[in-house]
């Protein structure tokens, strides 16, 4: 048995919840996609190809995932704008906004990774800027400045499995898009509600 | 309170509803459920009418002129055109990320417009959020909508057809210039405010005043080289043989 | 008398107990901590692959009367540009030194134009407007012994190298 101030939707704007959804939208959709999408630089296309064309309604689970991913990269962000003009990081909340940022980051490297996985030329050279990106980072990439490391021992060299994009890179994308990174977001967001409980549910005015 | 017979007994009905509220299970809940359930009305729709974007196979040996990042990573990208590359792609979002985790500990009061919004007691707050909030999208509006072919600026009544010419080459502060710029950037940056407001900096006390000030003024800086590179073409602020900014 | 020893006795024997279970419970802790470094540790390893399947860094291009005087030739495979000149060749890397795209020759403005944050370079590889901080690099030419020119990627060269012909 749990109260809640009637009108929490209007304080939320139901911000939080939708995230929430769309996430599950792309958990729901993702591992579909997966069957018929295998990583390999000379199958990934052709399969998104199949998916779009051939595969019985592969197409739209593929446009469900894509925009509910977009949706949600679009929520999380006007959900922190409304955490933060609410001042709901205010103690005793200030562990789930930290919670919250770290989620906020894997958000945008699941549109990120998510992005590579058809390797189409849009997906190629975002990986590239990205990696490229990691190569000029201070002190542990290999072309920043105060760099230590050589290019073949530096953080993109272990980001795409090599000196150069390839078969490696989209496996470790692949792996981090579907594994890595949306387990750790559903610990985090288990984390984020049981903050919500234990401060005693959500915020409201004094 | 009248129990029906023959009619299952809830929790709900056993407790009073206290004024103003309403249970978190179910009705709260559904109200959420409610507004999920419209959304996925409009998402079928929209995946029945708009298909995702798939451009063509990776070519590895060309880069396609018209080359655009995924739309949230526009703004980056946009970013990315100003500045070196350990600037834009990892210092200045180590930053952000950094004044966001950061933001709890830095606002001095842990009461004030708690679930409300306090535009009158919190507005410096609200402002710089809602400020580089908005500075985000808009950089991602230009990058989506201003940038051409080769990244070149085109207003939407330009023709893309036709290629830009090359700019003038660019020029760059010399070093004492550049030290000098820099140190009275942010010196004035930190100092300035806590002089003209000391209330300000009495109630956030030496160390969040600083780190904030510090934020702010490096915000102001990326504005500044951007605007400076817009208008007088300069590339560097600084250039030593380590790095430049 | 004897009820004060066996308070004292009492009094020693809780604390050895307190600092036992101390012990033992940084003790697990340090044990945990230890093994999930040393998880983390092997993970962060296995992540370096020990070989790569990547091209060699040496190739070779053909005799110089394959390219006319003046022409620039992207090799888009080997990220290469090869250059020729009245005096001789030099090949440029055709790797956009701010993020790694490849840079467009655009033979009417006779630059290299690099189309994700318009980065431009001359002809000789020097960066003149957007972002890149750098000059395109140099790569060593030589001749093989049939005649045919070899360039190596691994080894950059000065900005005023060229493979006289
Ligand atoms: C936070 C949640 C997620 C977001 C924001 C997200 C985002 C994306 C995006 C933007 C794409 C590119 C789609 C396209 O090319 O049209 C994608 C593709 C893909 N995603 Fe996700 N995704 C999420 C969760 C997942 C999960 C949990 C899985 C699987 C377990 C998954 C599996 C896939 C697969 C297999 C593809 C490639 C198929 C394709 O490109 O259409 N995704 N994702
Ligand atoms: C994947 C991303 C996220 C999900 C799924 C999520 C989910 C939620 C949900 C369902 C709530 C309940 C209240 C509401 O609906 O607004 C909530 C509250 C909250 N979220 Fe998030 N959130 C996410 C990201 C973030 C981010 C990026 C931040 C801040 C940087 C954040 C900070 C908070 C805080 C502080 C609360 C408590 C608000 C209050 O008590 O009023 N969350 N979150
Ligand atoms: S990659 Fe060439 S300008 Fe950025």
């Amino acid at each position: 048995m749990k109260w809640v101030p009637l009108g929490l939707v209007r304080y939320t704007f139901c911000l939080g919840g939708l995230s929430v959804f769309f996430f599950l939208l792309c958990i729901l959709t993702g591992p579909f996609l997966m069957m018929y999408y295998i990583p390999s630089v000379d199958r990934a296309w052709a399969d998104v190809q199949d998916l779009s064309n051939v595969v019985p309604f592969g197409r739209f689970l593929r446009n469900l995932h894509r925009w509910s991913g977009t949706l949600m990269v679009i929520c999380v962000p006007v959900h922190m704008l409304r955490v933060f003009l609410q001042g709901a990081y205010k103690p005793p909340r200030q562990l789930n906004w930290l919670v919250g940022v770290t989620l906020l980051l894997l958000t945008y490297l699941m549109a990120f990774t998510g992005y590579l996985l058809p390797w189409d030329n849009e997906a190629y050279w975002a990986a590239t800027v990205g990696m490229t990106m990691g190569e000029n980072s201070p002190i542990v990439g290999s072309k920043g400045p105060f760099s230590i490391l050589s290019q073949d021992k530096d953080i993109a060299y272990i980001l795409r499995g090599g000196t150069m994009l390839g078969q490696p890179s989209l496996t470790r994308f692949f792996f981090a898009h579907c594994v890595a990174i949306p387990g750790a977001m559903a610990g985090l967001m288990g984390l984020h509600f049981f903050n919500i409980h234990k401060a005693g549910g959500m915020s409201g005015p004094l | 309170m009248t129990v029906v017979k023959g009619e299952a007994l809830r929790s709900r009905d056993l407790y009073e509803r206290p004024p103003k509220y309403e249970l978190f299970f179910p009705n709260f809940v559904m109200k959420e459920l409610c507004v999920g359930l419209f959304f996925l009305i409009i998402l079928f729709i929209w995946s029945y009418f708009k298909n995702a974007p798939l451009y063509e196979l990776a070519d590895p040996t060309k880069t396609p002129a018209h080359i655009k990042a995924a739309w949230y990573f526009v703004g980056l990208q946009e970013l990315l055109a100003y500045f070196d590359p350990y600037l834009a792609g990892v210092i200045i979002p180590t930053f952000i990320l950094a004044g966001l985790y950061l933001a709890p500990f830095l606002d001095p009061d842990p009461i004030k417009g708690i679930g409300r919004f306090a535009w009158k007691e919190r507005g410096f707050a609200m402002y710089s959020f809602i400020g580089g909030f908005a500075f985000w999208w808009l950089l991602i509006i230009v990058g989506w909508y201003l940038r051409g072919p080769l990244w070149a600026f085109y207003w939407p009544w330009e023709d893309h057809h036709i290629i830009k010419p090359p700019p003038p080459p660019p020029w760059s502060f010399p070093l004492p210039a550049g030290i000098a710029y820099i140190i009275a950037f942010f010196g004035l940056g930190i100092t300035v405010p806590g002089v003209i407001f000391p209330n300000f900096f009495y109630r956030m006390g030496v160390v969040r005043y600083v780190i904030t000030m510090f934020l702010w003024t490096f915000m102001i800086f990326a504005l500044a080289k951007m605007f400076l590179n817009n208008a007088f073409n300069l590339k560097y602020i600084l250039v030593t043989p380590w790095f430049n900014i | 008398m004897g009820e004060t020893v066996a308070k004292a006795e009492k009094v020693v024997k809780t604390t050895r107990r307190e600092a036992l279970r101390k012990g033992l419970f940084w003790g697990c802790w340090g044990i945990f901590i230890g093994f999930a470094g040393m998880l983390g540790i092997s993970i962060v390893r296995y992540a370096y692959p020990r070989i790569v399947w990547e091209p060699s860094s040496t190739f070779k291009i053909g005799k110089p009367d394959d390219y006319a005087v003046g022409s620039v030739t992207v090799m888009g495979d080997r990220r290469v540009f090869l250059i020729r000149t009245e005096g001789g060749f030099y090949a440029l890397s055709a790797i956009c030194t701010h993020l790694g795209c490849q840079p467009i020759w655009e033979q009417d403005n006779q630059v290299f134009m690099c189309p994700c944050h318009g980065g431009k370079f001359y002809k000789d590889g020097i960066n003149f407007a957007g972002p890149p901080p750098r000059p395109l690099p140099r790569f060593l030419m030589t001749f093989a012994p049939d005649g045919r020119m070899m360039v190596d990627k691994a080894k950059e060269v000065g900005l005023d190298f060229i493979l006289k012909v």
